[in-house]
This record gives structure tokens, sequence and C-alpha cells, in this order.
């Protein structure tokens, strides 16, 4: 079965799936003891990418969007140095009208013809509501799940970069090497399919918070674009300093979920089902205008008790960056800025003890 | 009274302007000296040397009144149009009513430049969070905030999708202070697929029908919201007309540039080129007297040409010059080493090819707004700069950074690639901030190393020649 990787949110896992392909959310790690292939104002993450895919990714073709300029750059930048195929998502950044809709399901059915030009099978109606509706479930499972922030964000990753066959809940997870996911068991403990092959999993041991430490913690938001895989210590550093991430706002979280399917519009329309759930579903700071953004967290923050915003953005990220102020005036919580900067152990230190003093802040 | 043509300071033009009145010169009402506008704060002008004509002080003139036009079409009644981020489209639509006078505010990208800093306009900007990671163009947040610059329109448009992330996050920013925004949708440009109806575009690109349909359904939207803000329906007939209108300045530029660059000795300095181009995006609010402007600068060019007079030396280092610089100053030091700007890509170069005139006109407008070349993709881009290149002949390439452009990070690797390819001829990447004064050892250096590697390459193809 052919990978198909791929970065933002507004990739369709289960299109990808639907086509007997395997999907894989690209959770990227930022290489260490070399320089930059590019230089100054690129975003680390998408210098990161830019780095992983001209090193040779383990996919047949590389999928990435227009909601972030310097993706839609190095989409550029990869194709004219002839990595493997890329394709370019046109994801609108208004949202307000038919026309934008029907251009980003346009652009899913484009992703479809690609698909189709690597092996892909267009999927019949009925096959893709399923593989729709088997994800949705596992989604909602996840979502009911409560687990931590950490350990959401992974099996999440995990979700979307599993193809399931056409039987509904049976996930047939072909990729657990690449991206090695620190706790690959969540999700199919969640789903109750133990499909891992033996010695193809990461089996260090690793002490997940209690739910009296947890509830003991700090509620926090953690907001901000994608992160790369170390990143991901980043929950861990919060709980540590006495705080818990209860609201994961990132790229990795439950905002990039799509809304929850409709099953009588899957029946009628799955492809149109599909697509408008995605672009409905997903609030960002790239939209014209963001306001979706903000009502969500106007949701989320206080659904969740949250005393605490930590806003996490890379340099050279003109989206994000652009919304700390926004947001600081806009919210009465307290706002921490992280300026992320990876492979920086200075950074590093800096960021823990920042961190720290935000919790202390709050207690 | 001296007519050669030559590159002069500030000082030397007060002398000049002198001389000129004394000759006799007739001037528009926004007429008078350029010391005038470094009084008003422009001060970089005292930094620059700028071409010694009454055509050249017209157009300095012109470009440095344009508030003072706006503030005054505003006081006559006309309607103020602030059309964010299309680069040429939307004016061309509000230029075709009666009542509405449209221009660009991402134009204060060049305050910190005129204004050497700045400190206000970028003050404000830092205060809201966009700080010097972002393009100069943060300025016009400052500008929109201070409300000092420009009349703040009643209708605020901005497209988006295929654009900087700097400049849509700024936008954004706008929006959130209270200033309404209009927003419209342009995609990022992409090839047809096999089979799929396509188009060609101004300017040689090729778009899918259903891409250019999707513009101008977004372009109806415009139109709606421009009528209701006039209170005006704008017939086919009269977009037609404004679309003629249009073409009549992107005719003259095209003339302009043509024997600009091509005749020997250079006979208009890069400069005042980069700002007559600048022309088309939105006429510098006044259509008509865009048009009196660029004729008076062709009638100087061809009565140099036709007198083998110039500003420069003839055997001038011909190059190729890729996206606007933040720091005018920047085009004189191309000059002063020995090189001279015979052909541009400054971002906008739809805005200088022809609207096709047989096609229905928001068809037309939506054909032009996709083949800007920042919606497409870097390597697109590259390919019309290397067809460019061939064309005006040139024999190296800069390709000039704008700091925290989000375009820029990536961009220039890709059109070096391509062009290294395409035209074997030198490329250099340089980044100009707004005011480069403490870096102009280093840019000097830069481009001295180009000029000096293509005399060498003629040195040697001359050497091989007698050889033969």
């Amino acid at each position: 079965m052919k990978t198909i990787a791929y970065s933002s949110p507004f990739v369709p896992p289960e299109w990808i799936a639907a086509h007997g392909l395997r999907p894989q959310w690209l959770r990227l790690s930022a290489a260490t003891g070399r320089p930059p292939a590019l230089g100054r104002g690129i975003c680390p993450y998408a210098g990161t990418l830019i780095d992983a895919a001209l090193a040779g990714i383990d996919a047949s073709a590389l999928v990435l969007s227009t909601a972030c300029d310097q993706m839609r750059y190095a989409a550029a930048l990869l194709a004219s140095r002839g990595s493997c195929p890329v394709f370019l998502l046109n994801v609108p950044s208004t949202w307000q009208t038919a026309a934008v809709r029907n251009l980003y399901r346009g652009e899913v059915e484009r992703l479809g013809r690609f698909l189709a030009t690597l092996g892909g099978i267009a999927p019949e109606s009925a096959e893709l509501a399923r593989v729709m509706l088997t994800y949705d479930q596992a989604r909602h499972t996840l979502c009911e799940a409560g687990l931590p922030a950490r350990q959401f964000a992974e099996a999440l990753a995990e979700l979307h970069s599993t193809a399931f066959d056409v039987a509904p809940c049976r996930p047939t997870p072909l990729n657990w090497r690449v991206p090695r996911l620190a706790c690959p068991t969540v999700l199919s403990a969640l789903l109750d399919k133990p499909a891992v092959a033996p010695g193809e999993l990461d089996m260090s041991p690793r002490r997940w918070p209690t739910a009296a430490e947890r509830a003991a913690g700090i509620p926090v938001a953690i907001l901000g674009g994608p992160l790369l895989e170390a990143d991901y210590d980043f929950f861990d550093l919060v709980e540590r300093s006495g705080g818990r991430v209860v609201l994961d706002a990132t790229e990795g979280g439950p905002r990039t979920m799509p809304r929850p399917f409709d099953p009588e519009r899957v029946a009628a329309n799955p492809v149109q089902e599909l697509a408008d759930a995605y672009f409905d579903g997903i609030p960002d700071a790239f939209r014209r205008p963001n306001s979706g953004l903000y009502e969500w967290l106007g949701r989320e923050l206080p659904d969740r008790h949250v005393r605490g915003i930590i806003f996490r953005r890379y340099a050279w990220c003109d989206l994000w960056h652009a919304e700390l102020h926004r947001l600081k005036r806009w919210t009465r919580l307290p706002v921490l800025e992280i300026d992320a900067s990876p492979d920086d152990t200075a950074a590093t230190n800096r960021t823990e003890g920042r961190i720290e003093a935000f919790m202390e802040m709050l207690a | 009274m001296n007519d050669m043509p030559r590159r002069i300071t500030l000082a030397e033009w007060d002398q000049r302007y002198a001389e000129l009145r004394a000759g006799g010169l007739s001037e528009p009402d926004y007429g008078g000296p350029l010391r005038r506008h470094v009084d008003e704060g422009d001060v970089r002008l005292l930094k620059l040397r700028m071409d010694n004509s009454a055509a050249a002080l017209r157009l300095w003139n012109f470009l440095l009144t344009e508030e003072d036009r706006l503030r005054c079409a505003e006081a006559r009644g006309k309607k103020i149009v602030g059309t964010m981020k299309d680069l040429g489209t939307v004016p061309v639509m509000a230029y075709s009513f009666s009542n509405l006078v449209a221009f660009y505010p991402d134009g204060a990208w060049w305050l910190p430049c005129l204004l050497e800093g700045g400190n206000e306009l970028l003050a404000i900007a830092d205060s809201l969070g966009i700080d010097d990671s972002y393009c100069p163009v943060r300025a016009m947040l400052g500008a929109f905030v201070s409300k000092k610059r420009f009349p703040i329109p009643g209708l605020l448009t901005c497209s988006v999708g295929a654009t900087c992330d700097d400049f849509s996050a700024i936008a954004q920013r706008v929006e959130a202070l209270g200033f309404s925004v209009f927003w419209w949708e342009i995609p990022h440009r992409r090839l047809p697929e096999p089979g799929e109806p396509a188009v060609e575009l101004p300017g040689g690109f090729q778009a899918p029908a259903e891409q250019v349909a999707f513009v101008k359904s977004e372009l109806e939207r415009v139109l709606q919201a421009l009528e209701t803000y006039a209170a005006e329906r704008l017939s086919q007939e009269r977009l037609s007309d404004g679309i003629a209108r249009a073409n009549q300045v992107r005719a003259a530029l095209a003339t302009l540039r043509q024997v600009a660059y091509t005749a020997d000795p250079c006979p208009l300095p890069a400069l005042e080129m980069l700002v007559a181009e600048m022309l088309a995006i939105h006429f510098c609010s006044d259509h008509n007297e865009t048009l009196a402007v660029l004729a008076e600068l062709l009638d100087e060019v061809c009565r140099r040409v036709r007198t083998h007079t110039g500003v420069l030396e003839a055997d001038a280092v011909r190059v190729f010059w890729v996206n606007p610089v933040a720091d005018l100053r920047i085009m004189n030091l191309l000059e002063d080493v020995g090189g001279r700007v015979c052909g541009s890509d400054y971002l906008f170069c739809h805005a200088l090819d022809l609207i096709p005139t047989d096609l229905p006109p928001l068809e037309a407008l939506a054909r032009m707004a996709l083949a800007d070349p920042m919606v497409g993709s870097a390597a697109d881009r590259a390919a019309r700069i290397a067809a460019d290149v061939r064309r005006f002949g040139a024999e190296a390439v800069v390709i000039s950074r704008i700091p925290g452009a989000s375009h820029c990070a990536m961009e220039g690797a890709v059109i070096a690639e391509v062009l290294r390819a395409q035209t074997r001829v030198p490329v250099v990447e340089i980044e100009v901030p707004p005011v480069t004064d403490a870096m102009m050892p280093t840019l000097r250096t830069r481009l001295e190393a180009l000029v000096e590697t293509v005399r060498e390459a003629r040195s040697r193809s001359s050497l091989g020649e007698e050889s033969k």
C-alpha cells in the first residue's frame, strides 16, 4: 500500500484512505547537528519540512496546502528540486460564500484524481461513506476518552496516519515506524484492536500522570500552529511545572478536527459532507476574517475552565504572530508567549523557566 | 541652462528648479520644488539622486502629493476606496465609476524609506505587536491608526488566498481594529490538468477555466460592493471604458519600458522607471494625470534617444531587477557601480499587461488578476522572468528580497535556480531593508562583484571573437 504524506489539517485522511492508500500525517523532527537548508525568514516548521522532504520521506507523494504562504512556496521549491510528487491543495482563506466552499470541494476532488495517478482507486459513494463514518467514530471515541493532551495529540496523529479497512472500527495501522509515535498503543487500545505488528512498537516505559495528578494541575490552553515531534515534550513540561493542558489548540489537537459528520448527509452525498465538515469545522488564524477562531476559543476556554493561555509561535510565522497582541486584548486570561526555535538548547531552557514562572503566577 | 541628462541630488535640484522656472517651466497644480517634500518629512530624498528633467520633476511631484490629492478628492465629494493587495484589479473597476477614487494603502510600505524610519508609524505597528519581523508594509497599520497619512477609505477591499502571509495578517489586524474589510479570494493559480479546459492569461500563463470563472465570481462580489458604496450601477459598457483607460496607461508604460530599457545609453534612471511603473497599480489616484505624466516622460526619453544622450555610460551592465526595493537608494547604487536596469518584475507585471478587450469585462479582469506573478508558483514567475531576461538582453539578474515578506524567504531560491538553468546569466540575491545606509558597503560590494563578473565575461567574449 502506498503512503501519502500530508501536512495540513485540511487534507482529509479518510479521503486518502478511501482511495486505498495510506495517509500519513507528517510529524516532523527537526534535524540536529546540521544547519538548516534554507536561510533567514523561513519558518522553522516549513524549513524542517523542506529538509525532511529533500532528504527523502518514506511516501509516494506529499500533500501540502495553501493555508500557509510559506508552505505554498515550499511546494514550489520541492517541485523544482525534484522531491517526491507534491500536491498543493488550495484551501481558500475566505469562507463566507458558496463559491469558496465549492472551490474547496473541487480541490478535494482534484486531490482524488491526483491519488488515482498514484494507483489510488476512486471510491464508490457507499465505500467512502463507510470509511468516513469509521474515522468519525474513531475521532468520537478519542474525544470521549478524556486523554491527557499529549496522549490525545499522539493518538489523533496515529488515527490520521491510519488506513482503515472497510469494516468499521478495524484499524490497520501500517506505518508505526514513520512517524515513530511515543505511545502508539493509545489509539488501538481505545479502539480495542491490538493491531500492531510485534517488534514494531516503541515499548519504552512511559509514565503518564495519574488522574489525581492531572486534576491538581492548573488548567491551561496551548494555542498556535503545528508542532514538531520534540515539541510534544512541551506538554510534559507544563505538567512538571504544575499545570495541565486542558485545551490543545495547536494544529495537532482537537481544534483542527473536522466537525462530526452528519450520517444523513454522508449517505446523501459523502464528498460534499466530507468537504463541508473540514472546511467549516476548522477555525484557524489564516482564515479571513478569522473571527471563527475567536468564537471557538470563546466557547472552549470557559468550558474547560482554562486559567492561562500559552501562545506558541514559530519565528517568521506571520499568521500566528499577528494574533498574539489581539489575543491579549481579547481575553482576560494571562497569556504567555513562547517563541519557538527548534534545536536550540538555550531556548529550551528559557522556555522551561518561563513556563515555570507562568505557572507560579497562575497558582 | 544645461539640459544634458544627469542624475542630481536634491541640493542640485534646488538650483535646477530655479533654472527651469526661469526658463518658463509650466507645472500642474501639484508642482513645486522637490525640497518641500523634504520639509514635509520625506527626508530620504536628500540621499537620492534623481533625473534632472522637468518630466522627472513632474513624476516625483505627482508621486509625493498623492495623499493631498486623496484629501482633495474627498473634500470634493468623491468616495475613497482602499484596494489592499490586489495590485491593479479593483482600481480599474473603481475608476470606472464617476464618484470613486481608489488608492493602494499598501503603498505605505515605502514610508519607512521616505521618512527614514517612519518612527511614528512603525512605533504604532510595534505597539500592536507587528514588529520588524514583518515586511515594511506594517507601516500601513500605523497609517490606519494614526489617520495622518491617507484619508480612511469608506470601502476597504483586500484580496487574500494566494497572497503574502505578512500582508494578510496585517490586514486582519486592520479589520480587528475596527476598519471593515471586504475580503475577496484569489486562489493559487495552478496548472491545468491534462484535458482540463484552460485559458491563456495576459502575460502568457495558463490557468484552468474554472479558476478564471471563480475569480470572475469574486470580482462580481467586489463590483456589487463598489456599486453599493458608490450608490451607482456600473454598466458593462462603462466597465469596458474603464478597462480601455487602464490599457492606455499600460500601453504608455509598455512603450516607455521598451524604449528606456533597450536604448543605449540608458535614457532614464532606474529610480524614475520604478516610480513610473508603479503608476499602473492605481494611477496614483488620478488616471488622467498619470497619462500626462507618462506622456511627458516618454517625450523626454525619446528626445534623449534621438540625441544619443543618457544618464549613464554607454557600456553600463544590463541588469534585470526582481522585486521592488524597500530602499529607493539601492536603484541609485546599482547605477553608481556601473549597472543599469534593463528590465523589471516589481511584483506587478500583470498590471503592465494589456487587459483583454475582446472578452466580457469581468472575465478579462479575472484573467488579469490570475496573471499576478505572486498568485502562481515561484517557478511560473521565474519562467516569465527568464523570458523577459532574454527579451531585454539582460546580462545579470538581481533578486531583491523584502525583509519579512513571506514570499521572499523561499522564492529567490526557486527563481535563481530556474534562471541559472534557462538563461545562464549571473544571479545575485540581496536583502534590502527600508534604510540601507549601514549596509551600503556590503550591498555595494555585492553589486560591484556582479557588474565585474559581467564585464569579465564581456572581455572573455570579445577576446574569443578576436582570436577567431
